[in-house]
């Protein structure tokens, strides 16, 4: 009785897998239309209503997961802005330096650079952190050819000179900097003075012992004139522009011979700089 | 299994009420980016309540449906689901089942031998695309869910059988109160 029943089980297994195998041999490719056309005829009523009538569960169990998935999305999202974000601001102080570096190159190109100078391009990495003395720290050194009294400009004009050099930095002081001292022209007057800066206003510079005959006005443009003064290690090449005159009231000018400037150049936000190396010392 | 006519259509609309609601419900839901396959765990739970022969039937129909309604070559299912209803009535054939865990943890196996098989059947018929590792995430998940699922599938199946089931008659028959006093 046992081994009948056994018997019987085999013969339906095998029946049923040598079917399926025979369905899938048959169906595979072929298709078997009118069967599957009539089951889905039978039944699709019914998926329909269950469908229908599921969709609730369906969307609350899909609720759950999409919470789920939301708040995972949401860190996810938090992590994507952090890194677009970082990646904006990265672009856009590439873009800052692209601008300064063009800048210096239309500075390089325009003439303004005299010849027999070698630009060295470097980045401000430290500042002074007082008004008192206007310093910064460039990232080049004697290494890169910098030495001491080396002009330094950036894309909109003077910046100051090389006070001090190690083989890989350099100290520039500013043209703000009290110690400072420019032998400085008016363009295209030619009226020559000295430039003077206003400690503790970066945006103000005083040109000073100005031919008192020779009116200014404002908006003039302000060069280096090339020569140094007694007593002012001045040094710089002539034609470098330094910036605009902004004030030059008629009294101001006859009884002490001096007009304030605003520099061309955001001596508060330095970035990239060229210290001029070689050249002939005025 | 007492199979009687009553039975046999408590089996019938066992097997297509779990295939619809695996199409309708189950396919249609996700946790966690995965939707349950809870059609192999109720052929296994059939063949664990039914034995071997019980669960292929079962296996084989079920699948034969479900390629009916998924408009897919036939057969696929069917051996895939047969072979899984048969192997889960194999195990209660020959092994004793003492635990509570012994029928969700089978699910979770053959769900996953169901899912194997499943992919067997596609690269038997021809897979033209690249498969992803994260099919096995899936499979994994899906094995896990089988394994929650069969539990209350076990449950609520066996209560469905409970009259055609050999060993609930006996456990009834052992629990007839006697007359008291005696």
């Amino acid at each position: 009785m046992y081994r009948k029943q056994v018997r019987r089980r085999r013969a339906v297994l095998a029946l049923l897998i040598v079917g399926s195998f025979a369905l899938l041999t048959i169906t595979y490719r072929q298709g078997n239309d009118g069967m599957q056309r009539g089951v889905s005829t039978v039944f699709s009523p019914v998926v329909s209503v269950a469908d229908r009538a599921l969709k609730p569960a369906r969307d609350m169990v899909n609720w759950f997961d999409e919470t789920f998935d939301a708040k995972g999305r949401n860190e996810r999202l938090h992590s994507e802005l952090e890194v677009a974000r970082r990646q904006a601001v990265g672009a856009k102080a590439a873009l800052a330096e692209n601008e300064q570096l063009r800048n210096l190159l239309g500075l390089d190109h325009s003439g303004a650079i005299p010849g027999g100078y070698t630009p060295v391009t470097g980045r401000v990495i430290t500042r002074s952190p007082t008004e008192w003395f206007s310093d910064v720290t460039i990232d080049v050194g004697s290494g890169d050819g910098v030495e001491v009294d080396n002009p330094v400009v950036n894309g909109d004009g003077l910046v100051g000179r090389v006070a001090a050099v190690t083989g890989g930095t350099a100290r520039v002081t500013l043209i703000v900097d009290h110690s400072s001292a420019v032998t400085a022209k008016l363009v295209p007057s030619g009226t020559q003075g000295l430039m003077k800066p206003s400690v503790g206003d970066p945006e103000d510079l005083i040109l000073d012992f100005l031919d008192s005959e020779k009116l200014v006005g404002k908006g003039q443009s302000v060069v280096t004139s090339g020569w140094r003064a007694i007593g002012y290690e001045s040094g710089y090449p002539p034609n470098l522009p330094i910036g605009e005159v902004v004030e030059a009231p008629l009294l101001e000018q006859e009884a002490q011979q001096q007009v304030h400037i605003k520099p061309y150049a955001d001596l508060r936000n330095l970035d990239l700089v060229q210290v001029l190396t070689g050249g002939s010392r005025g | 299994m007492i199979l009687t006519p009553n039975i046999l259509a408590r089996l019938v609309a066992i097997v297509v009420g779990g295939v619809i609601l695996q199409l309708t419900f189950f396919s249609q839901v996700a946790l966690f980016h995965v939707s349950p396959d809870l059609l192999p765990a109720l052929i296994v739970v059939l063949g664990l309540l039914g034995g071997s022969l019980t669960g292929a039937v079962c296996g084989f129909s079920a699948g034969l449906l479900l390629d009916c309604l998924l408009i897919v070559p036939l057969g696929g299912g069917s051996l895939v689901l047969l072979a899984t209803g048969y192997l889960a009535g194999l195990f209660r054939e020959r092994f004793e089942i003492h635990s509570v865990l012994v029928p969700p943890l089978l699910c979770m196996g053959l769900t996953l031998f169901a899912e194997l098989g499943f992919g067997a059947v596609e690269l038997m018929l021809g897979l033209d695309a690249p498969v992803s590792g994260l099919i096995v995430r899936d499979m994994l998940l899906k094995s896990i869910f089988a394994f929650f699922g069969g539990w209350a599938i076990y449950v609520g199946v066996r209560r469905a059988l409970r009259p055609a089931l050999v060993e609930e008659q006996t456990l009834r028959r052992n629990r007839r109160p006697s007359v008291l006093g005696t």
